[in-house]
């Protein structure tokens, strides 16, 4: 008898813990939702202001609002700010995005297309309504609508300013120098090692009776570093054509291919001698790199030239070009403004134009006025950059952050 | 041709039958995946050592490779150009009929001249492009010349803002660097913490980068001749320059290093099979 | 057995390596093809004998890494493949690492690429890497690839601002406004993060040019060695963080496999390399030097 009362003891108690437990579970469910019922309602949202989004290209509002005093009280009542948009006031107002608590503002920026369901129409009253989100998923959905205001785009971008005057003042600098270059003043330009060289290493492949290659690279014709060595070329035409040297010019682009065959044709007849210019010197390869410079390497042990000239765009194949002319036992002159290929070229070749001394070069060698006077204004950009450095490093070690932000360019 | 030259002409012709027919029967699928697999591989590897053959010397097996290498990139880039170009720039945007023979989506025009679609305006760039072939005419040639100032034109357009905006004006902000430890210059000198990350470093980092930055611009100054402290700063410059490029060359070596590692990877993984791939 | 190999390959390396210097001091001339032979043995042998260097990534390659991990799930990525066969050894490593990373954390990837040979190695990524590994992810809704369009820069002008009109459907032939993925996508200003990963024109460098400065939107690169010194000045206001050649993806790896242990056994490509690398770089250091003191004896006996 006893071990039965014991039994069923035991056997209500077992029974009475899970339904304890779900009483309990019951208990905390219902105090949550107990808890919950008891938040109190936020508060609405307040200065609902609209204003245009500046330097855009219109479709686009900004929604400003200070947040429910209820926001960060305490009282965790608040999830966030659904905003909702519509073209009338009186409604339809739709969704059109949700932002968490504590923020007070919000982009709304449309599509142009007027098939795609974000347009917003420009010089179009616009209306809005922000609506506090309850933590129980509760929409408290405010009373105030704000508006019109009307969205449209910008001529200027205010925020690219910066860029402006750095356009302006180059643009200037740059005109200006041409014209004091065009009106026969001396613009100096200081003498650069490479140059020099390239007079003496025609003279050494005429005496040896070998030709001189001269490669472009493989940039296009709008390069910088190509029409730089379009300029360069034309000089080394000029002498090979004064001492009857021949030269191999092949070219990776076929638009470089035309206007080299240009270069060394109007060279050849500048040193009186038209005659002597081959059309095949100049010649399409290929437009892959590496059967490009395989071509060229090929022609270099074949031919052995005495002078191997690099000017322009190179990438990849730079060291093996300068290590196949190593090689073939050519001196070497060599300029890029890639700055990844320069080590190359300095072990390897005998010379080397660095980066902007490939410019300066084609300035040097064809005084052109506009060659000088860029060169010239790129030197001010420079001295510019070194005065404004120093002063906003002076002033960053006083702690002063706002000359950087003159520089910051916004979009 | 001499006759060790065709004995290593016959050797090679010979390995390669050899590892074709031992690549096929190692291969799993079926016969004919199984066999043309193994051409690849077997092709591929020998054209490796075809080009690496030109360390020993130049060599018959070299040039080989390297014809067969120029002519198909230039048909590879030929029918790429068509069909990433024409095919897939052009033809969507102005023709609708051709657009369904090349299976591209028709990209029509949301505007219109007179009744005709927008999209006729991409025949421009088709009609600069047809004058830039007119280079190759001796009697045309010169209507090249206004394509190509186009490009010109537009290129220095695009990128001169651009250029401008990230690698001029960004930069200078970039340099402007405390020299003399935060404002409140006793947290940096009190521990004098070496760490890579600690603010003695990340000084003695903006010492290197005012240093660098203004010599290395003292010497691509070309207005004036580099004598007297203007040429010891100009020095100082080439010196900086070249340990840039000492750390630059490091970099390619790595990178044409992996290179090798992955052609020989190749190599040993899926051409004789005696290492992962 | 691979200890000993490993073992007789160092032997064989540092030993010639020391016969090489012996001859260079008594100036006697050391054939460019022993140099070749080197080179090929200090790579090849720890293919053959596995030799793995520990990896810890530095700040740059940290800095792209915590960036992806701390963005929010379902943030959308874009990842560019511009690279080439030619550079495939060192950059697909990374390009695998980086997007098993983003689909890792639940991000929406869009794969794209501006080189038209870009479009195969992009495809190896999604068959080896993102199919066999992320099974339960559908093409379309986690990830999609839009593949290639001809024009390079022309192609950053236009996707700044509107993406469709240059991709107006992905390799599928799918209209991308009918995907889930480009309802909230109208232009680059919409990713949370791009990732520009290869080396050449165009590449990273034109990524924050025409994209990252003009639409504020950040971005990771992960480039060949040797362009990476070309981005040091972009770090770490233009561009977010910097994987640099093989090493680059190596460092990334180990962190991935650290952070996310499920990638610990898959194979790490990047890491692998760096056995060779190092022995390389070795041997490579060794001739510098080895060189330079022939150089300056030579010097001295001319004198």
């Amino acid at each position: 008898m006893k071990l039965q009362l014991l039994l069923l003891s035991l056997l209500i108690l077992m029974f009475c813990v899970p339904v304890g437990a779900q009483e309990d579970s019951a208990m905390v469910d219902s105090l949550a939702v107990d808890s919950l019922a008891a938040l109190p309602v936020p508060a609405p949202v307040t200065d609902i202001g609209l204003s245009d989004l500046p330097n855009d290209h219109g479709h686009a509002v900004v929604v400003e609002w200070t947040p429910s005093t209820d926001d960060g009280s305490g009282l965790a009542n608040v999830v966030g700010y659904q905003i909702n948009y519509g073209l009338s006031k009186d409604g339809p107002l739709d969704s059109v995005g949700f932002v968490p608590s504590a923020s007070g503002s919000y982009e709304h920026v449309g599509s142009k297309d007027e098939n795609d369901r974000t347009y917003i129409p420009d010089h179009t009253d616009l209306y809005y309504r922000v609506d506090v989100k309850t933590v129980d998923g509760r929409l408290l959905v405010s009373a105030e609508v704000a508006g019109p205001v009307q969205s449209s785009g910008q001529w200027y971008n205010t925020g690219r300013t910066a860029v402006l005057i750095a356009v302006a003042l180059f643009s200037f600098l740059t005109i200006f120098y041409v014209q004091q270059a065009k009106a026969g003043k001396e613009l100096y330009i200081r003498p650069i090692g490479g140059i020099e060289a390239v007079d003496d290493a025609i003279g050494r492949a005429t005496e040896m009776g070998r030709p001189i290659l001269y490669v472009l690279g493989l940039g296009t014709a709008a390069d910088v570093a190509t029409i730089a060595s379009f300029t360069i070329l034309g000089r080394v035409a000029k002498r090979v054509a004064e001492y009857q040297t021949p030269i191999m010019v092949p070219t990776y682009d076929p638009i470089v291919m035309t206007v080299a065959q240009e270069v060394v044709k109007s060279s050849y007849m500048d040193a009186g001698r038209p005659d002597d210019y081959d059309e095949d010197s100049v010649h399409f390869v290929t437009q892959s790199q590496f059967a490009y410079v395989a071509a060229v390497n090929g022609m270099m042990l074949r031919e052995r030239p005495a002078t191997c000239v690099y000017m322009g765009k190179f990438f990849a194949e730079s060291l093996l070009l300068a290590e196949t002319g190593s090689v073939a036992g050519s001196i070497q002159i060599s300029g890029t403004d890639e700055i990844a290929q320069i080590p190359f070229f300095i072990v390897a070749c005998d010379y080397t134009l660095i980066g902007e001394e490939l410019y300066a070069a084609s300035a040097y060698l064809g005084r052109e006025p506009k060659l000088l006077g860029s060169l010239k204004a790129q030197d001010w950009g420079k001295g510019l950059f070194v005065v404004l450095s120093i002063i906003g490093i002076i002033l960053a070690n006083f702690g002063v952050e706002s000359f950087g932000a003159l520089f910051e360019v916004a979009d | 041709m001499k006759r060790s030259t065709y004995l290593v002409f016959g050797g090679v012709v010979v390995l390669f039958a050899l590892s074709w027919i031992f690549k096929s029967s190692v291969l799993e699928d079926g016969v004919y995946s199984n066999v043309w697999e193994a051409f690849k591989v077997t092709l591929a590897a020998f054209l490796t050592l075809a080009i690496f053959s030109f360390l020993y010397k130049d060599n018959p097996l070299y040039k080989f490779a390297e014809h067969l290498y120029v002519g198909i990139s230039a048909a590879y880039w030929m029918c790429l150009a068509f069909w990433s170009t024409v095919v897939g720039n052009f033809i969507p945007r102005t023709f609708e009929s051709l657009s369904a023979a090349f299976k591209q989506p028709y990209q029509p025009s949301s505007w219109d001249i007179l009744g005709i679609p927008g999209n006729i305006i991409y025949i421009i760039p088709v009609l600069l492009g047809i004058m830039l072939l007119m280079r190759l005419s001796s009697k045309y040639g010169w209507l090249s010349r206004w394509p190509l100032a186009f490009i010109v034109g537009t290129t220095a357009g695009l990128n001169f803002v651009r250029y401008l905006r990230s690698d001029f004006v960004a930069q200078v902000s970039s340099t402007f660097v405390p020299l003399l430890g935060t404002p409140d210059s006793v947290s940096v000198w009190s521990s004098f913490d070496l760490n890579a990350t600690g603010p003695v470093v990340a000084l003695l980092s903006n010492w290197v980068i005012f240093i660098g930055v203004f010599s290395g611009l003292v010497y691509f100054f070309f207005s004036k001749e580099h004598t007297g402290w203007f040429g010891r700063t100009s020095k100082v410059g080439i010196w900086v320059l070249m340990i840039t490029f000492g750390a630059s060359f490091g970099y390619t070596v790595m990178g044409r290093i992996s290179l090798l590692v992955g052609r020989i990877t190749y190599l040993f993984g899926d051409w004789l099979g005696i290492v992962q791939s | 057995m691979e200890n000993l190999g490993v073992i007789i390959s160092l032997i064989i390396i540092f030993g010639g390596l020391a016969w090489l210097f012996w001859r260079s001091v008594q100036g006697r001339e050391v054939e460019r093809r022993i140099i070749f032979v080197f080179i090929f043995v200090a790579v090849a042998a720890p293919i053959l004998f596995p030799i793995t260097f520990e990896e810890k990534a530095t700040p740059v390659v940290k800095s792209l890494f915590d960036k992806i991990e701390s963005l929010p799930e379902k943030s959308k990525v874009l990842i560019s493949f511009d690279y080439d066969p030619a550079m495939q050894p060192e950059v697909q490593p990374m390009a695998n690492a980086l997007s098993r990373h983003c689909l890792e954390k639940g991000h929406t990837v869009v794969f794209m690429c501006l080189w038209a040979t870009g479009q195969s190695l992009l495809t190896a990524t999604l068959e080896s890497v993102i199919k066999p590994e992320f099974p339960e992810l559908v093409d379309g809704t986690d990830y999609i690839s839009v593949g290639y369009k001809a024009g390079n820069e022309g192609v950053l002008n236009v996707i700044v601002s509107d993406f469709i009109r240059m991709f107006p459907t992905d390799i599928n032939g799918t209209p991308l406004d009918s995907t889930v993925i480009f309802q909230d996508i109208k232009s680059c200003a919409d990713f949370d993060l791009i990732l520009a990963v290869g080396g050449g024109r165009p590449g990273p460098k034109e990524w924050v040019l025409f994209v990252g400065d003009p639409a504020k939107v950040p971005i990771g690169v992960g480039v060949a060695a040797v362009v990476a010194p070309q981005l040091y000045p972009y770090y770490p206001r233009q561009v977010v963080g910097i994987l640099g050649g093989v090493k680059g993806a190596a460092e990334y790896e180990t962190e991935l496999a650290a952070a996310h242990p499920r990638f610990d056994e898959v194979d790490k490509p990047g890491l692998r390399m760096m056995g060779p690398q190092t022995l390389a770089h070795m041997v490579i250091m060794a001739f510098i030097v080895i060189g330079n003191i022939a150089m300056f004896r030579a010097r001295r006996k001319a004198e």
